[in-house]
């Protein structure tokens, strides 16, 4: 008995240690999360542009436009993200911490729902037991630890939202065989993943994974619901490119046709698997567990139909976003898989209770991740050995840890940041003539036009999609009053152009990289010309 | 419903499916490498597990998949 008691206060311990320790990345992110929703301007270049998109809703326009005429702009992303910000709109302003706060409010809603579903799914009636708190709780707070999820999770980006869907959409499809709920279960479950696919195209995994489940157990069913929700995806489709006249097919699916790496999806493979090592084990040794000695469930399933989202992150623009859906998957199905050799496992309790703390504890700091300075985290990082650790970005070092190594999202910005952002402002507000920037949150806060989606410019042009002619011809005509570059994303000839055209005139260092700045020659020879007059 | 069985077979199938792609591509020229290239023998690192694992699904019969 002793024993058996110092046994039972031991893993009570652990499950304690396991909840803080998880509870401290949701701080982390918190902050992160509170830190960028102040900051005004693009912090992951494509911010501006997704808020763009909802504003242009507002005002009852297409984002999906012509890009060889004046604006020159299009948006290559699907329109429920853009339509979940417009009501947001004329209560925060045009301001990224709309689309913020959508995001986050995606990844807690995500998080949530992982909770449910392994509380749910972990209870076991036939022995009289609930589904227990600690691996719900950890399953759902691993996926808001995670390095991709804590970086991508309150940007003004898309892919978390689509992560939510997906989520939403396998918890319901799981239960489409409910006795009382089945139909509506089904109903609700094709609807999140229509949701899912017109936030982000690359919900066709969980679509897949969803409607293969559905298959295993019923085929009329999957039939049925694979032609309703194709014939209602194919209509949604159609009307929308009919009413842009062409433009949706063009910016949607012609233009993501892009150059694939597969050195960097084997990169990026390994490094996820790095980071999320004992979640990533517990699903892979659940789906071969459910493979062979059980029946396929909907998580299973969609755990490996993830991968398949992650095997395209080798795409050019694609990256460590792409295993989102999977990180999802992982923390959801290892709690199911800690759930099931929980209740199966009735000679060893205390063992295991013991046992799954320390996984937990195990996998912890293999994502490590915090800002390295300040009242909180700069003890904290000290005590965790980490407060030596930088990120060196092209211009500047940032105080912060992140496991993963070297990224450009994370860290905390910095007084000279907003400063560095006021300056450029400067040079918009002053410009003489429309702005051509790679990011559109300055023509935003300026209240100038948003001219040119450079990306988007440069996959029409590699796709041979793209007329330059009028963009070149503004140019030549030094027509626009200022051009800022942080990539130099644009197409080769409009680059050229700008070369021939403009010359730089400041190097603003801002959030790690600097913004050049760039004057027409005309304004130039204006202002040398001046002393002589 | 589908049976482990059945599963096994389409399993298998897209498993030799995956390899008679990777090693048709260099029979109508596509590929950057000469040789056997690196996405190639991902394809065949991939393809074989595939192929083993519906093997033994074939053999557990007609329990539910």
């Amino acid at each position: 008995m002793p024993v058996s008691r110092t046994l039972k206060s031991l893993g009570a311990t652990l499950a304690i240690l396991v909840v803080l320790v998880y509870l401290g990345y949701l701080i982390v992110y918190a902050a992160y999360a509170v830190n960028l929703f102040q900051w005004p301007f693009d912090y992951d270049q494509g911010e501006g542009f997704e808020l763009y998109d909802a504003i242009l809703y507002s005002q009852g326009e297409w984002p999906y436009q012509d890009n060889s005429t004046f604006p020159f702009y299009a948006s290559n992303y699907p329109p429920l993200f853009h339509l979940l910000i417009v009501p947001l709109l004329p209560i925060l302003g045009p301001r990224l911490v709309a689309g913020r706060l959508v995001s986050f409010a995606a990844t807690l809603i995500t998080g949530g729902a992982i909770f449910a579903i392994v509380r749910r799914k972990s209870a076991c009636p036939e022995q009289g037991r609930r589904g227990g708190w600690l691996i719900p709780l950890v399953s759902g707070l691993a996926y808001l630890a995670s390095n991709y999820v804590y970086q991508i999770g309150p940007l003004c980006r898309m892919h978390m939202t689509m992560v939510m869907f997906e989520t939403l959409a396998i918890a319901f499809i799981a239960e489409f065989e409910h006795p009382r709920h089945g139909r509506r279960n089904l109903i609700l479950g094709l609807l999140m993943l229509l949701c899912a696919g017109y936030t982000k195209q690359m919900a066709v995994f969980t679509v897949a994974a969803a409607l293969s489940y559905i298959f295993l157990r019923d085929i009329k069913k999957a039939l049925i619901a694979g032609a309703a929700l194709a014939v209602t995806a194919g209509a949604i489709f159609w009307l929308l490119n009919t009413a842009t006249e062409g433009q949706w097919w063009i910016n949607i699916i012609q233009a993501n046709v892009n150059k694939f790496d597969y050195r960097q999806t084997v990169f990026l493979f390994g490094q996820w698997f790095r980071l999320h090592t004992v979640f990533i084990l517990l699903a892979a040794g659940y789906l071969v567990y459910e493979l062979f000695w059980d029946r396929l469930s909907a998580y299973s399933l969609w755990f490996l139909f993830s991968l398949g989202a992650g095997a395209l992150s080798g795409k050019w623009g694609a990256g460590f976003g792409y295993f989102t859906t999977a990180i999802a998957a992982a923390c959801l199905t290892s709690g199911l898989a800690l759930s099931r050799l929980q209740n199966t496992a009735r000679r060893t309790p205390h063992a295991l209770r013991i046992l799954i703390p320390l996984l937990y504890l195990l996998q912890a700091p293999r994502m490590l991740h915090l800002p390295t300075s300040g009242p909180l985290f700069g003890p904290l990082a000290r005590a965790l050995g980490v407060d030596d650790a930088l990120i060196q970005g092209d211009c500047a070092t940032f105080q912060y840890h992140d496991a993963m190594g070297y990224t450009q999202l994370g860290h905390l910005l910095t007084a000279d940041d907003y400063t560095a952002g006021e300056d450029i402002l400067d040079y918009v507000r002053t410009a003489d003539g429309p702005v051509l920037s790679e990011e559109a949150m300055f023509s935003l806060l300026a209240g100038n036009p948003v001219v040119t989606n450079p990306t988007q410019l440069l996959n029409l042009y590699n796709n041979d999609l793209l007329d330059t002619t009028e963009i070149i011809e503004r140019i030549n005509r030094q027509e626009f009053g200022l051009i800022i570059f942080r990539a130099q994303f644009y197409p080769q000839p409009v680059l050229e152009a700008i070369g021939q055209n403009y010359q730089p005139v400041d190097h603003v260092c801002m959030n790690g990289f600097y913004y050049h700045i760039l004057w027409p020659q005309r304004v130039l020879d204006d202002t040398s010309a001046q002393p002589d007059q | 419903m589908i049976t482990k069985r059945q599963l096994g077979f389409a399993v298998v199938a897209l498993g030799l499916l995956v390899i008679g792609a990777t090693v048709g591509v260099d029979f109508i020229g596509a590929g950057r490498w000469s040789g056997f290239g690196p996405l190639q023998r991902i394809g065949i690192g991939l393809s074989l597990p595939t192929i083993v694992a519906g093997c033994i699904l074939i053999r557990l019969g007609n329990r539910p998949a």
